[in-house]
């Protein structure tokens, strides 16, 4: 009877806390959209996110979506050698990096080093009394922190998937070539030919999906963020975990609407 | 100018704050003390809007604090400056920047107007030539100090103090007192002062509310203050260790 009453306890516990996030998710999604309307940004704080969100993770993008195409290709490979199907190698390729690995890939290392850096950030912020010393300066933290985060996200994880895109076909290209001889214009050719325009956007409909999660999460744990540097490292691992799940079941579910 | 009336607070079921009331009347300086976790700094919090009292109300300028919509809340946090314990200054900004935020915010002045205001309130603070630097090259006074100067250049006609002088040397320690006590003389700002520094606020207020467990255990003049009977604000004014609070 103990063991099924500390079960119930530790279920409701979670559920309550789950409720309590998930709550609060809804709650500074509203916030957004009103600030949406008319827009609240300021111009400074803006600009330094997109730099920091965009350019600052261009060179772990690019290098992750180089090594997703090379991997792509080289997994692919042996069937196309098997079969001799050389000019299926770039649709193949491109298909599965366009429209899912790297979108996802890409998500995961914006959430990974963004998304974290976004919630320690805040968090730290909140902890310090920054995020009070704003309101006490009659100054909205939503519109203040929150709306260029959320800008930056979307956008920059938007146009990191669009040159993602193009750096993991140019790595699957120069693979092709130089471990299984298939010429570069031939690849090119096969994408050209057989991959189509919505399986790009499709991919790209996914990157603003993530993008929007992974900031909506990263800031909501930052901005609730309580108990000290203890606390900052909690909310940045519940963040990273929140923005994991949130990916693929986002993924799963335009996926399966696009399907 | 500030009233509060009955005020109660929770946490986690516990009483923080409980049926405090006080007033202070425009230009002068009250003094807020009591022993470490008394629940000063939540008063603070709550006065000027940034924490929900469970019961009981404030009042700045006769309009009640609770309650109001958020533009309301915005406009009337224009007119009242705080000071945090910890600095609160904003990481990613240098010390100029960090100054002139509320104005810039503001968006009534030019960039060449902040920027000179900004000048005059560094030199006002002693510490004309830090302004490209950021919080984390400087030392606890000079942050302090860049808190007063960020806190008090809108010029608000109302200042809340959270321990400006914590953690400080005597002299650095003076010289903020001495800011306070200009800010009262010159700008005629109507303030609550938290501090722990008994000799540096004894000159500045006017009248002194103790706060011990939540309560409100002394509240009067700095006359009536010094020829108190009462055991817990004689100990905590005169810094007694065998008594009460000890």
């Amino acid at each position: 009877m103990k063991l099924i009453s500390a079960i119930l306890s530790l279920v409701g516990t979670k559920f309550l806390s789950w409720s309590n996030e998930v709550g609060g998710m809804i709650l500074l999604s509203w916030d957004i959209l009103r600030n949406c309307v008319p827009p609240k940004l300021d111009g400074p704080e803006t600009w330094r996110n997109l730099y920091r969100v965009g350019v600052k993770s261009f060179p772990i993008v690019v290098v992750t979506a180089m090594l997703t195409g090379a991997i792509m290709v080289i997994q692919s490979g042996m069937y196309i050698k098997e079969y001799g199907a050389y000019g299926l190698l770039g649709w193949g390729a491109g298909y599965s990096v366009l429209r899912e690995v790297g979108p996802i890939m890409i998500g995961l290392m914006f959430s990974g080093r963004v998304g974290a850096n976004n919630t320690a950030e805040l968090g730290t912020m909140r902890v310090t009394d920054q995020v009070d010393a704003l309101r006490a300066l009659a100054i909205d933290p939503i519109a203040y922190l929150v709306m260029p985060r959320v800008l930056a996200m979307v956008v920059m994880l938007f146009l990191l998937v669009v040159i993602g895109d193009l750096t993991a076909l140019i790595g699957g290209a120069y693979t092709g070539q130089v471990l299984l001889g298939v010429d570069a214009k031939l690849f090119a050719w096969s994408i050209v030919n057989y991959i189509l325009l919505e399986d790009f956007t499709h991919g790209l409909i996914k990157a603003v999906a993530f993008g929007f999660a992974i900031a909506l999460i990263s800031c909501h744990f930052g901005m609730r963020t309580t108990g000290g540097a203890v606390g900052v490292g909690r909310a940045v691992n519940a963040s990273v975990v929140a923005s994991a799940i949130a990916i693929f079941v986002l993924d799963y579910f335009i996926t399966y609407m696009d399907a | 100018m500030i009233e509060v009336r009955d005020l109660t607070k929770y946490h986690f079921g516990r009483p923080v704050l409980e049926n405090v009331s006080f007033r202070v009347k425009e230009g002068t300086n009250l003094g807020l003390i009591g022993p470490g976790g008394a629940g000063k700094t939540l008063l603070l919090k709550i006065i000027c809007g940034l924490v929900e009292p469970d019961s009981g109300n404030t009042f700045i300028k006769g309009q009640k604090v609770q309650g109001l919509a958020l533009q309301e809340l915005t406009q009337l946090r224009f007119d009242i400056g705080l000071l945090f314990q910890n600095y609160a200054l904003f990481d990613y900004l240098n010390v100029t920047e960090n100054i002139a935020f509320p104005l810039r915010q503001a968006g009534k002045h030019t960039n060449k107007e902040i920027l000179k205001m900004v000048q005059e309130s560094l030199n006002s603070v002693d510490l004309p030539h830090i302004g490209h630097q950021y919080p984390n090259e400087l030392s606890g006074g000079m942050k302090k100090r860049v808190g007063f100067a960020r806190a008090v250049i809108p010029k608000p006609p109302i200042v809340l103090y959270d321990d400006p002088t914590a953690g400080l040397d005597p002299v650095t320690s003076s010289k903020i007192f001495l800011f306070l006590k200009a800010m009262k003389e010159e700008r005629g700002v109507t303030s609550i002062t938290i501090s722990h520094d008994i000799e540096g606020i004894r000159d500045i207020c006017d009248s002194f509310v103790l706060l011990n467990k939540g309560k409100v255990v002394f509240y009067g003049s700095r006359d009536e203050i010094e020829n108190t009977q009462l055991s817990l604000a004689r100990q905590f004014w005169h810094g007694f260790s065998d008594d009460e609070l000890g």
